[in-house]
């Protein structure tokens, strides 16, 4: 299979102001993504690995260094236009799934397509067949709060394919889920890799997670130590 | 559009207490608006509408210090007086009246202090004396005729029990004035003010005889149909003044236009008015504080929220407008609240006034008030939720996503 770079990172800082003390959370990091690369970030926490990871989804901008998406530099890219490229290119998973609580699963689903102005009958129609294959097609008008962890990570996994982004980017998917809910979403991030060729990038620090990946970055003190 | 909106209702519903507590400190500005202005209005479309039902033909000559105190004045003004104003030209007709406030006892009842006016009997002077001041017409029995000394026509609230007296007076009743007595032949329709309402009438003769005048204390002309009042006003005026020999800006009385006397109630009762929405805007402004406040607690609760929506795609202007609308939609509900709330208590008020015999507290709501009220209320709200707002859009996903 030929791999071509989807995300790419060069000589990247990030450097926040913390009170009078600048601390700079990534040190010249490079590295790059390819497309239906199934990429692992692991690092020790304080490490940097979530700071690359709002850098690619963009989340967030450098300080200094280049970020490319699909080979455009996001770097001096505005708010608006940012939102409206993570919207379509990318689909996030948070540690703390971070649906919305007032809005049934169906419409968190269905949420992202409303900034990317699609029609309501077809919204509805996608977020029913992304809860489907999530296997939550029983579970559509329930709301966040009645949902078990792994049903709400299940929820949050179809929301990320809402706009059916090529970047799926994987924020500890497992670190609030017990191991088997853990094992569920792991299994699904893996058959989306496989069967819809989705390029995956996933933080973690569970090894037993990271096996499944093509490659391991290592980060540490903002720097990559392997993997690159 | 349509989906944020659908999103900013659902949110202001899942949060039910605050936005209930909001909405009523803007409902109770709005109210008090809404009652306050239709009392101004319907008392404003009264005067106008005496105004177009008597025409602005007619001028008043009355003392200058008129008023100290009604039929109290140290001028007055004499029969030759008024048939040197009748010869001026452009005046149609003039007529004069005699004003003081009489004892009247009826029966065994404890006595009243109405003003007790005269008037002319000639039908077409004392027309004049009806339109100025009396009323609209008899209601009952009949007007003063030529000959009638101890006879009186009285205002509408004789009728009324327990108003004057404990028992309304009838026709052909015998009432005192000054210790004279006389016969009630006649009653004026409602006016609406309780002072007026509560008026007797006499012919010249007879309150010559009972109040013991000779002159008259107030002269009403009436202008030729093609004569401009304003100016016929002014040259009365100046003729007057030369007829009593006084120096101008030293006369000791006021000449005025019907217009006049309308324009001075109606601007004070615009600056009355006024004054009391003016009161009712502080509390509007208040609310307005107040739904800042909400909105702006409302983003730090929801900042993780937003951040969520910005993560997956929001551009700053939806949550800009999602917190405009919020907002917005607290101040329309609000006003809407408010205003069926402002319209009850007039009404109601309406109603308790109309019976304590002020019919002229009769509150207006004209269609512009309503929709202005409502257009207003959405206006505070959003303009209140502009700046927490544009706050809420400017924040950066990173961050409200960091405490990951």
């Amino acid at each position: 299979m030929k791999f071509k770079k989807i995300i790419e990172l060069v000589n990247v800082w990030k450097t926040y102001q913390v009170g009078a003390v600048e601390v700079n959370a990534l040190r010249g990091i490079n590295f790059s993504v390819k497309k239906g690369e199934f990429v692992a970030i692991q690092g020790p926490s304080g490490s940097g690995k979530s700071t690359a990871m709002h850098l690619i989804g963009c989340l967030d901008l450098p300080t200094k260094g280049k970020v490319y998406l699909e080979g455009k530099d996001i770097s001096c890219m505005s708010e608006s236009l940012l939102a409206q490229i993570r919207g379509k290119k990318v689909g996030f998973v948070f540690q703390q799934f971070n649906l919305i609580q007032n809005l049934t699963a169906l419409e968190n689903v269905a949420l992202p397509m409303i900034f990317q102005g699609v029609n309501e009958k077809e919204r509805i129609k996608k977020a029913r067949n992304l809860l489907e294959l999530v296997e939550l097609g029983d579970r559509v008008n329930h709301y966040p709060n009645q949902l078990s962890g792994g049903e709400q990570q299940r929820v949050a996994i179809a929301r990320a394919l809402a706009n059916d982004p090529d970047i799926i980017l994987a924020d500890e998917p497992t670190g609030n889920l017990d191991s088997k809910a853990g094992k569920e979403i792991i299994d699904i991030l893996f058959t989306l890799h496989k069967k819809e060729k989705k390029t995956i990038v996933m933080v973690t620090h569970d090894n037993r997670l990271a096996k499944y990946a093509h490659r391991i970055v290592h980060i540490k003190d903002g720097k990559v130590i392997r993997g690159e | 559009m349509n989906n944020v909106l659908k999103y900013s209702i659902s949110n202001l519903l899942s949060r039910k207490g605050r936005s209930f507590l909001t909405i009523l400190s803007i409902l109770i500005g709005i109210a008090a608006i809404v009652a306050l202005s239709s009392f101004g209005l319907g008392i404003k479309y009264y005067m106008e509408d005496i105004a177009r039902t008597m025409g602005a033909d007619k001028i008043m000559i009355m003392p200058k210090d008129y008023a100290t105190a009604l039929g109290e004045s140290n001028v007055e003004f004499t029969e030759r007086d008024l048939d040197f104003l009748k010869r001026i030209k452009g005046v149609d007709e003039a007529t004069g009246m005699i004003v003081s406030v009489g004892k009247v006892k009826f029966k065994d009842y404890k006595e009243v202090y109405p003003y007790v006016t005269g008037i002319s009997t000639n039908s077409k002077e004392r027309r004049l004396a009806e339109e100025m001041f009396v009323g609209y017409g008899i209601i009952e029995g009949r007007t003063l005729k030529k000959g009638d000394v101890l006879k009186a026509t009285l205002g509408y609230n004789y009728l009324i029990p327990n108003n004057l007296f404990k028992k309304p007076v009838s026709l052909g009743d015998k009432i005192k004035i000054n210790d004279i007595e006389v016969e009630v032949v006649g009653f004026y329709e409602e006016i609406g003010n309780p002072q007026d309402d509560s008026n007797v009438y006499l012919s010249l003769e007879g309150a010559k005889k009972i109040l013991g005048k000779e002159n008259y204390f107030f002269i009403l002309l009436r202008a030729a149909p093609d004569q401009n009042v304003a100016e016929l006003g002014n040259r009365i005026k100046e003729k007057f003044r030369k007829y009593r020999d006084q120096k101008e800006g030293e006369e000791d009385f006021f000449v005025q236009t019907y217009e006049e006397i309308i324009e001075t109630y109606g601007s004070v009762i615009n600056i009355f008015i006024g004054v009391l929405v003016l009161i009712a805007l502080i509390s509007v402004f208040v609310a307005a504080v107040n739904i800042a406040n909400t909105m702006y607690s409302s983003i730090l609760e929801r900042t993780q929220e937003i951040g969520i929506m910005k993560a997956i795609g929001a551009k700053n202007r939806f949550i800009a407008l999602m917190f405009m609308f919020e907002a917005g939609i607290l101040g329309l509900v609000g006003g809407g609240i408010g205003i069926l709330l402002g319209y009850g208590i007039a009404k109601v008020g309406g109603i308790m006034a109309a019976s304590a015999g002020l019919s002229m507290l009769k509150p207006a709501f004209p269609l512009w008030l309503i929709t202005g009220c409502l257009v207003f209320a959405f206006l505070v709200g959003s303009f209140s939720g502009l700046f927490p707002a544009i706050q809420a859009s400017k924040l950066k996903p990173v961050d409200t996503l960091r405490y990951e």
